[in-house]
This record gives structure tokens, C-alpha cells and sequence, in this order.
């Protein structure tokens, strides 16, 4: 039955690396493996591979991997032997197993089930407060991964599992001894009374947690037995006798030396003690830890060789990334020259193609004949099919933007972008709107962002756009001019009747006819954002057409609901005449 | 929007444009400002002379109560003259001769001119003719406070001395010590001026 205690089943479909620890290599696979249990074959366990990591050996089941798989910690084993076999005898391993300590807590290794196993559960450390991943070996996971400091306990048992909320003993309820163990270890349950497997961390009947044995059942007479004999107890386990304390793989496919080796290299790696680590000493061979391994994890040297070690794979990441966007970029050029190349010669093969095809009378037309061959060895699908496949490059481009290696000469090229950018700003042939729409101011921000956003590739920074601007009012109609507003140094472009002298005279006109208004109003009336409406107002100011009235000094707290905002009103102080007291 | 003059229960005559809210704000524009202030300094002169009023403080903008509400203040509109904006306007009208600080070293309190000091200086050389005192020796509190009011009743000293001083310099008056101070004998003088 030591195939039972000693090994754990698993989930044979998963790929044996996906099962590995964080910290765990997988070393030696071999298939046609046979397990006997003890000296017993183990008829569930007769096909299947065996696989070596650091730190376990898996079987994986051939015809039933789900509920016939297993893996066993090699932690358990004590020592091994090879049969090389003979005639018809298969070559074994045998594993011999130390004997279980006598119960196992809830978070070491081989007892609890998969939530109270530590490597499956991130946890935080009580010094560092460095948060570990789930994932590392279940020696591993004790300590912390970055400061090396051992964790602090098992997670409080009265949190993780709501059934211990009951309280243990009640005054109707006799008084069983919580941690009573009769003589074969078994623990009796608080709740229930029945006596479980020392193994086990939860009642087998009502889940309750068992209570833990302080002491080795040294003293068993003294302790007087809870309960009658006759309860039922967890199916005993077979005497394990040292005999029976093992587990055989058989190599039916041979391999087993190979597979020997690697296996004594794991044994005597001990991948899953923590170095430079002291074990909780319930682990067994806490004593022979080897100390001397140099790759010590813990401490101010460890958070900082963590640090650099992450800084520096990501700076290799980085660079790499640059490096493939840097050779993208020298090939650039030539896939596009390529692509138009292609197309060209396409184009121009498809135009002269039917010219040549025309039965040739005239004896002349002899030489033309050559290239009419070639020329009909590109059949029409091709064509169709290489220019799509140029367009679903993104090589073909038919409305590519103008760039500064297309023309040669600065100046035609400047005019171009701006004859680019009037489609962009007023939508290009009539139709269409462009970033324009029915506004007649834009920020020049808005307008460069836009006008990157529609050539997508081989953007204008903004020196070129501003050389740009004044080449604009050329091509548009109504010709669109740039100002600078004076107050924030924002420049706009603008329709004609957003110049200075339009503005102040149509925004006096309206002051004039409807009285004093509010910048916000006079958004609303000229469908300007506020700000920009704020700006040009100023202006106005400035040049002493409008006037302000900012009424923040009213007398009465009725009139405070207008206060704090600015009105206008046209300028009543030019030419105004006394009409006051004269002497 | 059309404005109107309109008459104070003390009977001035304010301007139309005393109704207009603007002109009770500080105007960042400084040739605008330069209109509004130009308004605001004979809107101040023509009430001071219409009240008497000699003095205007930076604190007269302050509390309701005071002389000068029905200037700084408009009801009507909900509007008053800001403190800081009166006090532009008391600057400008210092360094334009239109009023002095009274006391001196200080920004908060002038004497208004809405009688230049030659002005004054003239009224006081007729009023000392018309009323027979040449050559007579009066007292500053003769002058101030005469027996018959006179358009001098009231003056504050620092202009009555002002005027004297003028006076003097033309030899028109001279001043004498007297038992309880000072006083001054209006001479006849060269008329011709």
C-alpha cells in the first residue's frame, strides 16, 4: 500500500511540464514503465512513462492517464537499487521509502488536500511583504522568494475552512479530549468522534479540522481511550514494514539505466530543500541540509541581485525589441520600392499587352514578338492576385501621403503638403468633411493631430507643418489663414470671417443689438469652444471696441447670481459726451 | 440698451453713463480706462463742488453711509466703485493736479481741487474785496468761518493756505503773526493781473 500513502494522483493529460514547480526541472522521461507496489505488481499501473524532474517522479498512465496517473516526491525516498534483469525479467528500480512521520501537518508535503498545499497558494510575507507566487515547490514556497526569510505558519485553519466556526465543545456535548490519540495514532474528531488516519487534517466524516497531536504518542497508556474500541476507524493502512515501504518501476523498454542515473542525480541534488535555509523540524532530514551551496537567496544581497537580475532581462527584452524594430525599418524602404516596382511593371505589362496580342501583319512588328511572350506568360490572374496581395500589404497605396523623398525640390514639396493638408482640413473634392467640418476656428493642435492621424505613416513633425501653414490660404477656398491669439499664444486657423477685424465688428454689431453678453454666450452665438471665444474676446478688447462690466462689486446679494462672470458691452466711453451736472 | 441722466435726492444731475455698469469696472485696457477714469474725475469734481465735499477717501467705497454714495454707489444697477478701482482713479487724479494727498506720505485720503488753488486764491482775493476787508487783518478763522457764509466757509487749511501763499507771492496779501497764530492782511495789489 506504500503506492498509495507515499504518492499523490494526478492529471496525466496535463503535459508533465505544466505540473512542474516554478523552481522544478524536468530532466528523464521513459516510456513502458511498469509499478509493482511493494513486491507486488500494481495491475492499474502497468503501461505507462515515467518522468524524472529535481525534485519528483511522475507516472504517467498509457491508457488511463486521468484517474490512474500519479507523482511521487522524492523527498520520501531513502535509498534505491538496480536490477539489471534477466532473460525474460525485466530491468526494476526499486525505491525504498523512510517511514511517514507520524502525522502529518496540514501544510507539509503528501497529507491535505490540493488547497492546503502552500506551493498552491500565493501568500504574503510577514517581513518583506513581498506577495509569492503560487507555484514554487512546497519546500520552496516556506520561505520567501525575495528576503529568504522562512514563512511565518500555516495559515490560521479557523479562517480557511468555515466548518470550524461551530465552537469545539459545548456543554451538552461529553468532554472529549480535543487532541486525545489512541494507541495507533489515530486522532479522534472534536465534533464526531471519529477516529481519523493520523494523516489526515479534517475529519473524514464531517470535515471538521482534526485537532494536531502536540507530542508523539509517547505516553499512550496513560492517555485513557475516548471512546469504546468499537468505533469505526479510517481503514488501517498495512503494517509498513520496511519491506513493504517501496515501490518498484519496471522498464519494459529498457532505458532503466540512463533513467537510474538521473534518477540518483535528483536524490542526491535534494532540489527540494531550500538552501541556506533551516527546514521546520519536522521535516526529515533537516539535519543533513547541505550548506555549503553558494546561491544563497536570502537577504539584502538577494532582494538586490532579484532587482538587477529583473532590470537586466528586461533591458535584454528592450533591446531586442529595438533591434527588430530598427531592421524593420531598413527594410521598410526597399518593401515599398519593391512593391512599387511590382506594381508598375504589372501596369505597364497589362497596358501593352493587348497591343502586342493584336495579330502582327506587318513583318516589322517581328521583333515585338519576343516581349508579347513574355508578357503572356503573366496570366490576368496573377496580376489580380499579386496586386491584392500588394494591397493587403498596405503596399500599394494609391493615396500614399506625400513624403519628402517623393519630391526632390522643398519648396514643391511644401506646397504639396499644403495642398494635402487643405483635403484634410476641407475634405478633399467637394465631398466629404474635413477636420474643418462647418467650424471656423480649429487649434492648430487639433489640426496637426488630425492631419498625422489621416497620413498614418511617415508623420509631419511640427517644424514642417508650421512651414506648411503659410502656403495654406493657396489652396483652400475660403482661404483658411493662421493667428495667434495673443492672451495664451494659441494659434488657431481660421475661415475669413474669423479674422481680428471681422470678429470685433460682428461681435460689436451683436453687443450693439441684443446688449451685453457673457463670453459664454457669445460661444454660443459664434459655435466656438469657450475658451477660444474668451481668447478672441480679449482681443477685442485690446483693440478698445468692447468694454467690461465685471460686476463682482454688487451691493445687493440678489444681484450675486450674475456676478463673477465677465459681461461685455460695446465700448460706451468712446465719444461719449457729459450729460451730468454742469455749474 | 439706452441710458439716462438721473437726479440724486441731494439734487445732482448724474451722468447717463453713471447708469452703465461698465463704468464701475476696472478696465484692463488702458486707453479705454484712460475714458472711463477721464468720467469718473469729473463725475467726483462736479459732486464735490455740488456737496462742498473737500475730501474723498479710499474708505468712502467701502460701508454704505457715506457722503460719496450717491457717486460710488448705483443701486439702480446693482453696481459700486470698487476700492481698488477708486483708488486708481485717486492716483491719476492726484498726478493730474486734480486733487493732492491730504495728509501727505499716504494713497488713501485726498483733497479734492475742484478749485484749483489759483482759483481758490482768486475767490479769496474777491471775497476779501467785496466784502471791505482790505487791509484788514483776519484771522484764518475769520475766513473760514465768517459771520456772513461765503463760498470759502469750510475751506480746509491746507487750501486756504495754498491760496494765501499765491497771493502773497503776487503781493496781494501778507501774512502777519498774531497774538492767538496767524493772520493775513488782503492787499489791493496790481489788479491788472
Amino acid at each position: 500500500m506504500s503506492l498509495r500513502r507515499y504518492t499523490r494522483s494526478v492529471d496525466g493529460t496535463i503535459p508533465v511540464r505544466a505540473l512542474l514547480y516554478e523552481d522544478e526541472d524536468l530532466i528523464a522521461s521513459q516510456d513502458g514503465i511498469g509499478i509493482y507496489d511493494g513486491t507486488e505488481k500494481s495491475a492499474p499501473h502497468q503501461s505507462g512513462t515515467a518522468h524524472a524532474t529535481t525534485h519528483r517522479l511522475f507516472y504517467i498512465d498509457a491508457a488511463q492517464p486521468i484517474a490512474r496517473s500519479f507523482e511521487l516526491d522524492l523527498v520520501h525516498v531513502a535509498r534505491t537499487e538496480h536490477y539489471a534483469g534477466l532473460f525474460t525479467s525485466s530491468p526494476k528500480i526499486t525505491l525504498h521509502f523512510h517511514a511517514l512521520p507520524a502525522p502529518l501537518s496540514a501544510g507539509d508535503d503528501g497529507a491535505g488536500s490540493a488547497a492546503d498545499d502552500p506551493a498552491s497558494r500565493s501568500w504574503t510575507c510577514d517581513v518583506c511583504a513581498y506577495r509569492n507566487p503560487p507555484g514554487l515547490s512546497p519546500a520552496a514556497s516556506r520561505v520567501c522568494a525575495l528576503c529568504g526569510v522562512p514563512r511565518s505558519s500555516a495559515p490560521n485553519p479557523a479562517v480557511d475552512i468555515p466548518g470550524s466556526a461551530a465552537p469545539p465543545t459545548t456543554p451538552t456535548r461529553s468532554p472529549t479530549p480535543p487532541a486525545s490519540a489512541d494507541a495507533d495514532g489515530e486522532i479522534a474528531c472534536s465534533v464526531c468522534t471519529f477516529l481519523n488516519h493520523p494523516a489526515l487534517a479534517a475529519c473524514e466524516m464531517c470535515g471538521t479540522p482534526l485537532p494536531r497531536r502536540p507530542p508523539p504518542p509517547q505516553q499512550q497508556q496513560v492517555q485513557a481511550r475516548s471512546a469504546p474500541a468499537s468505533r469505526p476507524t479510517t481503514p488501517s493502512a498495512d503494517d509498513d514494514g520496511p519491506d513493504t515501504r517501496m515501490i518498484r518501476l519496471s522498464f519494459r523498454r529498457g532505458g532503466d539505466k540512463a533513467f537510474y542515473a538521473v534518477l540518483r542525480r535528483s536524490l542526491l541534488g535534494k532540489g527540494w530543500e531550500v538552501k541556506g535555509v533551516t527546514k521546520p523540524t519536522n521535516t526529515v532530514r533537516s539535519s543533513v541540509t547541505t550548506q555549503g551551496h553558494t546561491a544563497t537567496l536570502s537577504g539584502i544581497n538577494g532582494i538586490l541581485r532579484t532587482v538587477e537580475t529583473t532590470a537586466a532581462s528586461s533591458q535584454n527584452d528592450m533591446e531586442d525589441a529595438l533591434k527588430d524594430l530598427e531592421a524593420l525599418m531598413v527594410k521598410w524602404r526597399d518593401m515599398v520600392k519593391l512593391a512599387q516596382d511590382l506594381n508598375e511593371r504589372l501596369t505597364a505589362v497589362s497596358t501593352t499587352a493587348p497591343a502586342t496580342l493584336a495579330p502582327p501583319a506587318a513583318s516589322t512588328e517581328g521583333a515585338s514578338t519576343g516581349p508579347a511572350l513574355t508578357t503572356q506568360a503573366v496570366e490576368p490572374e496573377e496580376a489580380t492576385f499579386i496586386r491584392s496581395s500588394l494591397a493587403q500589404l498596405g503596399a500599394q497605396m494609391p493615396n500614399a501621403p506625400v513624403t519628402l523623398d517623393m519630391i526632390r525640390d522643398e519648396r514643391r514639396w511644401v506646397d504639396e503638403l499644403a495642398r494635402e493638408l487643405a483635403g484634410v482640413l476641407q475634405g478633399t473634392g467637394g465631398k466629404g468633411e474635413g477636420i474643418m467640418r462647418q467650424r471656423g476656428v480649429v487649434g492648430l493642435d487639433e489640426v496637426w493631430g488630425g492631419w498625422n492621424r489621416a497620413r498614418g505613416v511617415a508623420l509631419i513633425p511640427p517644424s514642417t507643418f508650421l512651414m506648411v501653414l503659410p502656403h495654406l490660404p493657396s489652396h483652400t477656398s475660403p482661404p483658411i489663414q493662421m493667428r495667434t491669439l495673443a492672451g495664451s499664444g494659441l494659434s488657431v486657423l481660421h475661415t475669413p470671417p474669423f479674422t481680428r477685424a471681422a470678429f470685433a465688428a460682428r461681435l460689436v454689431g451683436l453687443l450693439a443689438l441684443v446688449g451685453p453678453k457673457t463670453v459664454v454666450e457669445i460661444a454660443q452665438e459664434e459655435a466656438i469652444p469657450i475658451g477660444l471665444a474668451q481668447e478672441m474676446v480679449v482681443e477685442v478688447e485690446d483693440e478698445g471696441e468692447i468694454c467690461r462690466d465685471e460686476g463682482g462689486a454688487g451691493i445687493s446679494a440678489a444681484g450675486l447670481s450674475q456676478n463673477g462672470e465677465v459681461r461685455w458691452w460695446v465700448n460706451i466711453f468712446r465719444g461719449y459726451v457729459w450729460d451730468g451736472q454742469t455749474d | 440698451m439706452s441710458l439716462s441722466p438721473h437726479t440724486t435726492p441731494s439734487g445732482f444731475l448724474l451722468p447717463s453713463i453713471h447708469a452703465a455698469p461698465p463704468f464701475f469696472t476696472l478696465q484692463p485696457k488702458a486707453e479705454t480706462q484712460a475714458l472711463v477714469t477721464e468720467q469718473w474725475t469729473r463725475l467726483i469734481l462736479s459732486y464735490a463742488r455740488h456737496r462742498r465735499l473737500f475730501y474723498l477717501r479710499v474708505e468712502d467705497a467701502e460701508p454704505p453711509g457715506s457722503d460719496w454714495d450717491e457717486v460710488l454707489r448705483n443701486d439702480r444697477i446693482n453696481r459700486r466703485l470698487p476700492p481698488s478701482h477708486l483708488s486708481y482713479i485717486l492716483d491719476d487724479m492726484v498726478s493730474k493736479n486734480k486733487a493732492m494727498y491730504e495728509p501727505v506720505k499716504q494713497t488713501r485720503s485726498v483733497l479734492l481741487f475742484w478749485r484749483l488753488p489759483e482759483e481758490w486764491a482768486e475767490v479769496l482775493h474777491d471775497w476779501a474785496s467785496s466784502t471791505a476787508q482790505l487791509n484788514t487783518i483776519l484771522t484764518f478763522f475769520e475766513i473760514v468761518e465768517p459771520p456772513v457764509p461765503s463760498q470759502l466757509s469750510g475751506i480746509p487749511d491746507t487750501l486756504l493756505r495754498r491760496a494765501i501763499s499765491i497771493l502773497t507771492k503776487t503781493n496781494r496779501a501778507q501774512v502777519i503773526a498774531v497774538s492767538d497764530g496767524e493772520g493775513v492782511r488782503f492787499l489791493a495789489g496790481n489788479v491788472s493781473k
